[in-house]
């Protein structure tokens, strides 16, 4: 059997980590990102641009290590998140999984995604784009950062990690 | 007579007790008194001045259901317009902000100057209008009245309202401690998030000031901080005043009449706060008391009818717009101080993410908890909210030496943030001013 392509690795990684937080593994989605890694989720700044200077301008995700992730879980799994009881039920749906380009053991992938969401509020669909920075590491390929865009603008219910 | 009656007995304002009809927040009719008497027939906030610095520059906005913009004019001041073309009502500005020389309806190209005078009607010529200027008879509808305190832009679609300083009264030395936090003023910054309440506007504005949820709905939040910080070995700016979160704090709360409602509670360790930084000019510019307000008290002002001003890690302007009985939309921008350090900038941005937005870690649950009580209050068999906490604690006007060191004079008070006494004074400005158009 010959090795896997980059296309064929890359994903893989993506659909498993939809996978995992529809599943609530959290532990073993937590295990996809590198300890130094960057989940980000800008807001919109228009109707048209979302914010693109983390620095200095807001947005709706900002989390720069895989220890900010974690506490996304600890907070889920402490049972006292008013929002977070009961869980909701997700599907995510990603598609166009395009790897951009690789060097220095880095690559660029992007894709899309729509989140079919079930709970207490009803259903919605939220959907946007993932930009991906993956890398190689002795344990296979793991997220460096994760950038989504959330077309969604007007929000309907709590959103957490495992929303989007 | 009929809507007297009724809105009478919402409330129950007897001296043993206070509590609120839960009506007041499923009843159509009571809706749409309150678009009419509150938000379309008196003072509201509208922008902030940072958000329209040049020439030209506009927000929309909506004063209860009437699509209104705010502009910057040539002569440097404020003009706020429905937002419809006079011609045959099109809206004429689709967008949430822009800059423009003048304004074009895209629907048969009229267009209008900053001022709102109407500068052509396409084909005028052949328009065989039976009027010497048409044009004259055409400019845009300006809103009832616009003014700004210290940056903070309100409008009334009626004419006939005091002052916007009178009206503001006495939260305009707690507006203060917010502004002067920069000599430059304060700037909102790119980027805001707007997330939908399903349930009743008051349930936010409620929830704005509440300082009893605090201790349960954000204990989860104090919780994670704390495991956060001793996780990674935090320190400064970098760790989360999260010890009034919790409790054992001195905190209070504040009627300031006209609806007009704050708490406050006492920073555990202040240095944690973007805002300790500037702590020496500080002192050298104002009295020791203003400074320990500024500094040392976390603060959420709510302005009646809505928008909330939130000073404590981060800092906030959060507005309500009613959209139907069940429904509200609320948009959340932070606003920073212009000119702090870049370490201050981005510890107030990480800050206001943790907390104050519905993909945070606080707002969140806040709105679970809004929309829990939506969902309670639909058990209509169950009548009344209690909002008595607080009754033999509250302290009448000036007697708060706290409040009067800033210069600033309550209608009532308590020293505990706890306590519930402010919802008396927005439910009975609530009232009354429902009752004046009823």
């Amino acid at each position: 059997m010959s090795a896997p392509t980059v296309d064929a690795e890359v994903s893989a990684l993506v659909y498993r980590e939809a996978m995992l937080l529809d599943a609530k593994d959290w532990k073993s989605w937590l295990d996809l990102y590198l300890e130094d890694a960057v989940f980000w989720m800008p807001a919109w700044q228009s109707e048209t641009a979302t914010t693109s200077d983390p620095d200095n301008q807001l947005n709706l995700l900002y989390l720069r290590q895989r220890a900010n992730l974690e506490d996304r879980v600890f907070r889920i799994e402490s049972g006292d998140s008013f929002a977070s009881v009961p869980l909701d039920r997700t599907a995510h749906i990603v598609s166009g999984v395009l790897v951009l380009g690789e060097s220095n053991g880095e690559i660029e992938a992007a894709a899309s995604w729509l989140c079919h969401v079930y709970g207490i509020r009803g259903a919605f669909t939220r959907g946007g784009r993932y930009d991906y920075l993956l890398r190689r590491t002795a344990r296979g390929l793991r997220i460096a950062r994760k950038k989504i865009t959330m077309i969604d603008d007007k929000l309907e219910g709590p959103i957490d990690i495992y929303h989007v | 007579m009929q809507m007297r009656h009724k809105l009478a007995s919402l409330i129950d304002d007897s001296d043993e007790r206070f509590r609120v009809d839960r009506a007041v927040y499923f009843d159509p009719e009571v809706f749409e008194a309150e678009l009419a008497s509150l938000f379309e027939g008196g003072w509201i906030y509208l922008c902030h001045e940072s958000q329209l610095r040049q020439t030209g520059a506009y927000v929309t906005a909506t004063m209860g259901r009437q699509p209104v913009f705010i502009v910057r004019k040539k002569d440097g001041t404020l003009a706020g317009y429905i937002n419809a073309c006079s011609h045959r009502g099109a809206m004429l500005l689709p967008l949430q902000a822009g800059r423009e020389a003048a304004f074009t309806c895209r629907f048969h190209g009229w267009m209008f100057n900053l001022d709102g005078r109407c500068i052509q009607i396409k084909n005028e010529d052949s328009g065989a209008y039976d009027l010497a200027n048409p044009r004259a008879a055409f400019g845009l509808t300006p809103i009832g009245r616009i003014d700004s305190y210290r940056g903070f832009v309100f409008g009334s679609l009626r004419e006939d309202v005091c002052p916007l300083a009178d009206y503001l009264g006495p939260t305009r030395p707690w507006i203060d401690l917010m502004v002067d936090q920069s000599s430059q003023g304060l700037e909102v910054l790119p980027g805001s998030s707007t997330y939908v309440v399903r349930g009743n506007w008051k349930m936010q504005a409620e929830n704005g000031v509440d300082g009893y949820h605090v201790s349960t709905v954000h204990r989860v939040f104090a919780s994670t901080m704390a495991n956060r910080e001793a996780k990674l070995n935090l320190s400064g700016m970098q760790r989360t005043e999260s010890g009034r979160l919790t409790g054992n704090v001195a905190s209070g709360g504040f009627d300031f009449g006209n609806g007009h409602m704050a708490i406050w509670a006492q920073h555990t360790d202040p240095t944690r706060r973007p805002i300790y930084a500037q702590k020496d000019r500080l002192e050298r510019e104002f009295t020791p008391a203003k400074v320990d307000w500024m500094i040392n008290r976390g603060r959420n002002l709510f302005l009646f009818p809505n928008v909330l001003l939130m000073d404590n890690p981060s800092t906030q302007i959060r507005t309500i717009q009613p959209v139907s009985p069940d429904r509200a939309e609320v948009t959340v921008r932070c606003i920073a101080p212009v000119g702090e350090s870049q370490a201050a900038r981005s510890a107030r941005l990480r800050k206001f993410e943790d907390f104050y937005l519905t993909t945070g870690m606080a707002t969140t649950d806040d709105l679970a908890a809004l929309e829990a009580t939506h969902q309670g209050g639909l058990g209509r068999r169950a009548r009344w909210n209690d909002m008595a906490r607080g009754a033999t604690a509250i302290v009448q006007g000036a007697r708060n030496e706290d409040a009067a060191a800033i210069g600033c004079e309550p209608a009532t008070s308590s020293h505990n943030w706890d306590h519930e006494i402010m919802y008396r004074g927005f439910y009975r400005n609530w009232l009354k001013r429902l009752m004046e158009q009823a």
